[in-house]
């Protein structure tokens, strides 16, 4: 199972994932919390071509830093449409 | 009834409509002002009800309480020391889990809260429903639903505050607790920290705090108690590194309690009209693209609106100026103070009104529907190349039009190292002043080649802007990386209110701190003009410039393009009118006269730097104000007077080389 356990940054766009962990000091954690996203959090990445990031959960939309996207580890989701890693 | 006094501070994440509330509630009774010490934007008004006078604070926008930033700080110490009657946490209906968040610290201050639920219309459209009793009776406070946009829901939103205030004993808000598996931890901890706490800090926060591994309050109870006992609180959370993870879990179950009771939504099919924009505005290829294609636009309709009444503005204070100066006698000091000085100066802050009125304007619009955002985001990837972020980009665009807001506008930027960068690098942005100098002298002296010319200096100024960011985030800020995290708030109908306000606060900024530094400097700089010799051949800065003449030799300036530089600090337009005096010509001679005396390699050493040097005086005085200390400014100081002499140097030998 542990395959589809990846940083963020490795989603392409259009691909969903359920947050598992955020590595790092406490403020990007707790930065990250207070903008709704944490563990358990269904994302979706909407744009990543080499710059930062744009997620999407239910509520937000944020521009996450390429550095960041790399300490939050997620479960992929796959619809069983999108190809195997 | 009896006439009373509250106190009520208003809170909640950025892109809420805090701010509109705030003026609605307070019209223009409103202060603005800083906090006590801070870099941080203090604005409290009055709003009068029938039975009491509110006194409003308006709490700086953030997303938690944990003391990362000085805005955080500053909402928490306010509840904490000021204990307001009422705190009104204003939350975004389209995205409560968000706004819950915030609302979940705030009910540990043990402060009496009502949300205001504002953009009920926005979440409608979005399909998200929203059960306001059923969400009231889980949370134990008040919620109001708000479209503040449209002026809803104010007059609910002020009785429930007077009746809240009325009514404190029957408040029992329910609190987030910590994730079950901590709650040990929790109770370890408070058998150590209880009998060190003290009001006005609550047991119960104060412990959260330690778990959440606030500075602040980490430092503080480190201080305040035995050191065998802080090991030991030491121990418990290395063991228990996820502290923090336990306390958002315990607030995130808290949120979902409250969206399963009270939210349903039933969207997600559709396609958001966000969504749609974002997928082209945010693709760099196209983005890109797009922004400069707005930024163009939005200069030429400055330019295009502005200038014409510029001009008006300048002939109006010319004739003042004219029909004022018989009435002054034969003093040459009366005439010149008031006239050079007083009038030359306020016309000076007056002519530009215009041209910054529609540019200040035009960003707060594209502020206010969303476009800065991302314009940022597509902009991060070079503001990286200079050591910077994507929010650095709306500081530098509003330098475009004058310097002094875009300095205080750099308090975007959370990071304290990337807003002293970004403080640094703005005033290398040119104003509409500096571009003023530069159209009239590469206008005067290179004829139909000025357009490509001032293309060139302007952007080489930009390259330049690029480069210095680049050396000095390399050289202080070395490997330090930077965090970039921003909001995308969600595309919205323009808010004339909102954005009159954001255009006066910037315009204000200019009039109250440019305007009165450059009315003050005009009058010094008429009198070092004059004194002693009686003419600015004769003066101190006639003096001054010709004994720098050799430092001038080698940039190709003779002394009076030195002394037009010199005047140019106290407003880079000066440096016109400086040259008018000193060829004998004034101002309006000066287009046919320069050529003459300005060769083509001395017209491209001056305005670079003019263009580079030192900024106005009203810059300087804001950038040592928002960087808050010596050190940083002297250093800014004497870069750019360094970096500007070198350019001056290699472009003046250049054009000499290539016979330009």
């Amino acid at each position: 199972m542990g395959k589809d356990m990846i940083p963020l940054i490795f989603l392409q766009e259009g691909e969903e994932g359920i947050i598992h962990s955020v590595e790092g000091g406490l403020r990007l954690i707790g930065r990250l919390a207070s903008m709704g996203i944490t563990i358990g959090v269904r994302v979706k990445v909407v744009r990543n071509v080499g710059g930062p990031l744009i997620v999407t959960t239910n509520s937000t939309r944020i521009a996450i830093g390429k550095g960041q996207a790399h300490k939050i580890v997620v479960l992929r989701l796959t619809d069983g449409k999108t190809k195997p890693a | 009834m009896v006439e009373m006094d509250l106190l009520v501070a208003l809170a909640g994440q950025p892109n809420v409509g805090k701010s509109t509330i705030f003026n609605i509630l307070t019209g223009l009774s409103q202060h603005v002002g800083n906090w006590p010490g801070k870099t941080v934007e203090k604005k409290e008004g009055y709003c009068i009800s029938d039975s009491a006078r509110i006194k409003i604070v308006d709490l700086p926008g953030s997303y938690s309480l944990t003391a990362y930033s000085e805005e955080e700080r500053i909402a928490r110490n306010f509840i904490i020391n000021e204990r307001p009657d009422v705190i009104v946490l204003i939350a975004n209906a389209s995205a409560v889990e968000r706004s819950l968040y915030l609302l979940s610290e705030f009910l540990l201050l043990k402060a009496p809260i009502i949300v205001a639920l504002n953009m009920m219309d926005v979440a409608e459209q979005q399909g998200i429903r929203i059960d306001i009793g059923l969400l009231e009776k889980y949370l134990g406070i008040p919620v109001i639903p708000m479209v503040a946009s449209k002026n809803k829901g104010i007059k609910a939103l002020v009785s429930a505050i007077l009746s809240l205030s009325d009514w404190k004993k029957e408040y029992a808000p329910s609190i987030a607790d910590i994730s079950e598996d901590h709650k040990g931890i929790f109770m370890e901890l408070a058998d150590i920290l209880e009998r060190y706490i003290s009001p006005p800090y609550l047991d119960r926060w104060t412990i959260t705090k330690i778990m959440e591994g606030d500075p602040d309050i980490t430092e503080k109870m480190r201080k305040t108690i035995p050191p065998d006992s802080w090991n030991k609180v030491q121990a418990l959370l290395r063991q228990h590194e996820d502290s923090l993870h336990a306390v958002v879990r315990g607030r995130y179950n808290w949120i979902e309690g409250a969206v399963r009771v009270a939210i349903s939504e039933f969207k997600r099919g559709q396609i958001l009209f966000t969504d749609r924009l974002d997928h082209i505005l945010t693709r760099p290829v196209i983005g890109i693209p797009i922004l400069l294609g707005v930024f163009a636009l939005i200069f030429s309709l400055t330019y295009g609106m502005g200038l014409p009444l510029q001009q008006l503005f300048e002939s109006l204070m010319n004739s003042l100026a004219t029909s004022v100066e018989p009435l002054l006698g034969q003093s040459p000091w009366l005439r010149g103070i008031v006239v050079d000085g007083l009038i030359g100066g306020a016309g000076t802050v007056l002519t530009f009104l215009p041209v910054l009125f529609f540019f200040f304007a035009a960003m707060a619009f594209l502020e206010d529907v969303g476009y800065i955002a991302r314009a940022a985001f597509v902009m991060d990837r070079f503001m990286h190349v200079i050591g910077l972020h994507g929010k650095s980009f709306l500081p530098f665009c509003l330098g475009f039009g004058c310097n002094v807001p875009a300095v205080m506008g750099a308090r975007i930027v959370e990071e304290r190292r990337i807003r002293l960068l970004t403080i640094l690098l703005t005033p290398f942005v040119p104003c509409t002043a500096k571009l003023a100098v530069v159209t009239l002298v590469v206008a005067a002296i290179f004829g139909e080649k000025a357009l490509i010319i001032s293309w060139i200096l302007v952007a080489g100024n930009i390259l330049i802007l690029g480069f210095s960011g680049a050396i000095v985030s390399r050289l202080f800020f070395k490997g330090q990386h930077m965090p970039f995290i921003m909001e995308l708030p969600f595309y919205h109908k323009p808010n004339l209110r909102t954005i009159g306000m954001v255009t006066w606060k910037r315009i204000v900024a200019f009039v109250k701190k440019a305007g009165t530094i450059i009315v003050v400097f005009s009058v010094l700089l008429w009198f070092f003009s004059y004194v002693p010799g009686g003419n600015i051949e004769g003066s101190i800065l006639g003096f001054l410039g010709r004994s720098m003449e050799p430092i001038g030799r080698p940039i190709g300036l003779d002394w009076k393009m030195i002394v037009a530089l010199l005047a140019s600090v106290a407003a880079k337009e000066n440096s016109i009118a400086a040259l008018g005096v000193l060829y004998g010509v004034g101002e309006e001679g000066i287009r046919e006269i320069l050529p003459g005396f300005m060769s083509h390699a001395s017209a491209l050493s001056f305005l670079v730097i003019l263009m580079l040097s030192i900024p106005c005086v009203a810059t300087l005085v804001v950038m040592k104000q928002e960087m808050g200390g010596w050190r940083w400014f002297l250093f800014s100081f004497t870069f750019m007077l360094f970096l500007s002499y070198i350019s001056g140097m290699a472009v003046y030998q250049f054009a000499l080389l290539v016979g330009i």
